[in-house]
This record gives structure tokens, sequence and C-alpha cells, in this order.
């Protein structure tokens, strides 16, 4: 079993909106830059999917990582299991935290339920009692931003099943930013 | 705005007067009366994150020990935490007998957190100038000037260098990068007419910490005309461009097409 620490995978993520006029039209731009704190990296963008598509290659390294001492048949399903937990996630991620602001301690059994399904496993790494110790306060502080990404993160839900299965090669986690 | 400047005035005071003042910005120190606490003193390295911790969360209010645990400690018990606290405490106040209540790491209960009236941190005070700044901005340009400027002194560099690949530290630097980056750009601004060629400093300044920050790039260009100095004002918006290509593969803003444009024209 790796250390929990190893087990961590932490995400800053930016949005720089930029509201401006162009040819008579009132235009909005969202800059973003998403950081992966333990490997040090970063990356741009202006399409979420590629901020999801970033946070995603990081995590499958880290079960990569985790599993690397287990046989490529369970390694491989640990790798699909955390794929779906990830894409139920990101569909249903901004869904959940609006209904949590409306009634915290049903949303938080409802995510151990989903986690349940994905088995014992995955269920160890997330610690989901965490979340209970989450103020109203804290949900009020995101509840605005979340309001305007939910309807962004809806349409790129479609996107995100398009995103190939992780490939399997390791990666170097501490990568300088691409110039 | 003789509110503000009297605020402005305490927080100068405070920095002087403090009996622990703490960096964080740069690099990690800590002065008690005056006097660096040297590296030797603070014996394990868990005593100084427990602190630096603290210093993170301070604005939480009354951590929760089993938190603090959960974030520093893979699989800490409460020896560890215990040893770590003490060793904060004497660090802070060497002299304190045993029997009296630390006063600069306040307890109640389970739950600890550092008395911000009695120590000063880099931290605080820059985020406590940019709030002047921004509350006497277009009320008070002399005090808002004094405030930003006394936030860019304190900036010294990243917050907690050595703790970067630390989750519990990442959300304090990332709120104090977009801070300076606000301070860098305003100063910049309200500098462009009076000195241009600190305008060109600071927002290199900004552009430093982030190259994507379109509006420094345009209040280069516009300092660089008001210099007279034409060619570096395009090569500031050629090096805009080329950014904002590499990292988003957009063009620059309407605004800074424009001022282009402008600039081309002259």
């Amino acid at each position: 079993m790796a250390k929990k620490v190893d087990q961590t995978a932490s995400f800053m993520v930016r949005f720089n909106q930029i509201i401006f006029e162009e040819d008579g039209e009132s235009k909005v731009q969202w800059r973003g830059k998403v950081s992966h704190v333990q490997g040090g990296e970063d990356e741009s963008f202006t399409n979420f999917n590629d901020a999801v598509a970033f946070i995603q290659e990081r995590l499958g390294d880290l079960t990569l990582e985790a599993t690397k001492d287990e046989s490529p048949e369970v390694q491989d399903s640990l790798l699909k299991k955390s794929f779906s937990l990830w894409k139920t996630m990101a569909k249903e991620g901004p869904k959940v935290i609006m209904e949590t602001i409306k009634d915290p301690r049903k949303q938080v059994a409802n995510i151990q339920d989903q986690i349940s399904y994905f088995g014992e496993d995955l269920k160890d790494k997330v610690h989901i009692d965490q979340w209970r110790n989450a103020s109203r306060s804290d949900f009020n502080t995101i509840k605005e931003s979340i309001s305007s990404l939910a309807e962004e993160i809806k349409k790129l839900n479609a996107k995100v099943d398009a995103i190939s299965k992780p490939s399997k090669t390791t990666k170097t986690t501490r990568t300088t930013k691409k110039k | 705005m003789n509110s503000l400047r009297n605020r402005l005035k305490e927080l100068k005071q405070f920095q002087e007067d403090a009996v622990i003042r703490i960096q964080t910005l740069g690099q990690f120190n800590l002065w008690l009366q005056n006097e660096k606490v040297d590296s030797k003193k603070w014996g394990r390295d868990k005593t100084v994150q427990l602190l630096q911790y603290l210093i993170s969360n301070r604005q939480r209010h009354a951590l929760h020990k089993e938190k603090i645990m959960d974030h520093l400690w893979e699989d800490g018990d409460d020896r560890d935490f215990k040893v770590a606290l003490h060793g904060v405490n004497k660090v802070l106040e060497p002299e304190r007998a045993s029997r009296i209540e630390p006063v600069f790491v306040i307890r109640q209960g389970v739950s600890y957190q550092l008395d911000l009236e009695k120590v000063w941190i880099d931290v605080e005070a820059l985020e406590q100038y940019i709030i002047i700044g921004n509350e006497a901005f277009g009320e008070d340009q002399a005090i808002a000037k004094q405030a930003y400027k006394a936030a860019i002194a304190l900036y010294q560099g990243v917050y907690l260098p050595n703790r970067v690949f630390e989750d519990w530290s990442s959300e304090e630097r990332e709120k104090i990068q977009i801070l300076i980056l606000g301070a860098y750009v305003i100063l910049a601004e309200i500098l462009l007419n009076e000195n241009p060629l600190e305008s060109i400093r600071l927002a290199q300044c900004a552009i430093a910490i982030d190259n994507t920050w379109e509006d420094a790039y345009r209040l280069q260009m516009q300092a660089y005309i008001k210099k007279g100095n034409r060619p570096q004002a395009i090569k500031a918006y050629q090096k805009c461009a080329d950014v904002l290509d590499q990292e988003y593969g957009i063009d620059p803003l309407p605004a800074t097409k424009n001022l282009l444009k402008e600039i081309e024209s002259i």
C-alpha cells in the first residue's frame, strides 16, 4: 500500500475573466491556469476541457504509481475504475456541489454511496469525512463561482467522454512549464 | 480619508513595534525582539511547518488539532503534535514558565490560532496595505500610492518557497500572487504620467510573476510611448502577442491591438 502522501494530488485552478467589446459585440473570455501542487507543473487553458485532461493525466499517473507492484490485470482494472470515478466527478461534481450547498449532510451520504460503487480500494483513498468539516460559509464562498462553472462544465461533459483512455507510460512527475 | 491614513500609520508602527515579526515571502525568517532567530533553534522541521501552517490558515480562526495533524502528519499522534507545538512556543516565548499559557499561539480547547494583534506577518501586512490601497484608490491617490508601495516593498518573492509542493500552503500562495499582481498593475497605472519608467518596471514585475498578464503589457506600451520610445512599445506588444499565442493560442485583446494601431500611427 502506497503512503498517504503519495495518494494525494492537489490542483489549483485560476480563472481570469475578461470582458471586452469586439465588432460592436460584448464578449467574454476565460483565461485559466491549472497547477498540480505536488508535481509543480502547470498549464494555461482557455478551454476547460484542457484543464480536465491535465487533471485526468495526473490522476492516471497517481493510480499507475500506486499500483506499480500489482499485476497488469489488477493495474488495468484499477486504472479503469479510477478513470470512471474521475469521469463521474467531472460529470456530477458541479451538480453535487450545488446540492451540497442546499443540504450538506444528505449529499455527503450520496457521495459515499457513489464511491462505494467503485469498491473498497478506491473508497479507502477518498477521505470523505473531511468534507463534513466544511462550514456553510465555505460553501457560500464558492457558490457564486460554481454557478457560473456549472453551465460550462455541463457542455464540456460530452467532450470528457471522448477523451481517450490514459496512456500507461509512466511520466516524469516534476516537469517544467511548457514554453 | 483620515481613517485610512491612520490605518496606514498604525500598520507601519506595528511592523516596527511587534515583538515577533515573520517573513514568509521569498524566504522564511522570524525575528524575536528584532533579533533574527537562528534556524537551528527550530529543531525539527515539523516545528517550522506547524507555525507555517498556522500562518497559512491564520484567517480561519481556531484550527482544530485533528485537522492540523491530518494536514501535516502522515501517521501522526498527539505526541507528535505536542512536541511540535512545544517547539513553536519555545521559539516564540523562550522565557515562558510552563504553567503560563502561551500568548502568541492562542489555545481554545483543542483549537489553535496565531494572535494577529501580537504577531506581525508580512503576508498579513501586505494584504492589509492592499485593502487600504483599494479603498483609497480614486479617492486619495496619495494614500493609495503609499499603501501599494508598502505592499510591494514586502513582496520579496513567492510565499514559503520551500513549501511549494505542500498543498496546505497553495491557497495562500495563490491569493498573495493575485493580490500582488493587482498591486503592481494598479500602481503602474497611477504612476503612468508621473513616472513612466517606474510604471515600466512595475509592469515588468507583474509579467515576471505571470507572463500572460495582458494589462501589464498594455501599461508597458503606454509608458514607453510617454517616454517617446516607440520601438520598445511595439516590442512590448510583440512579446505580449507571442506569449498569448504560445500559452493560449489566442490574439491580444482588441484594446491592446487598438493601442498598437495608435502607436503605429504616431
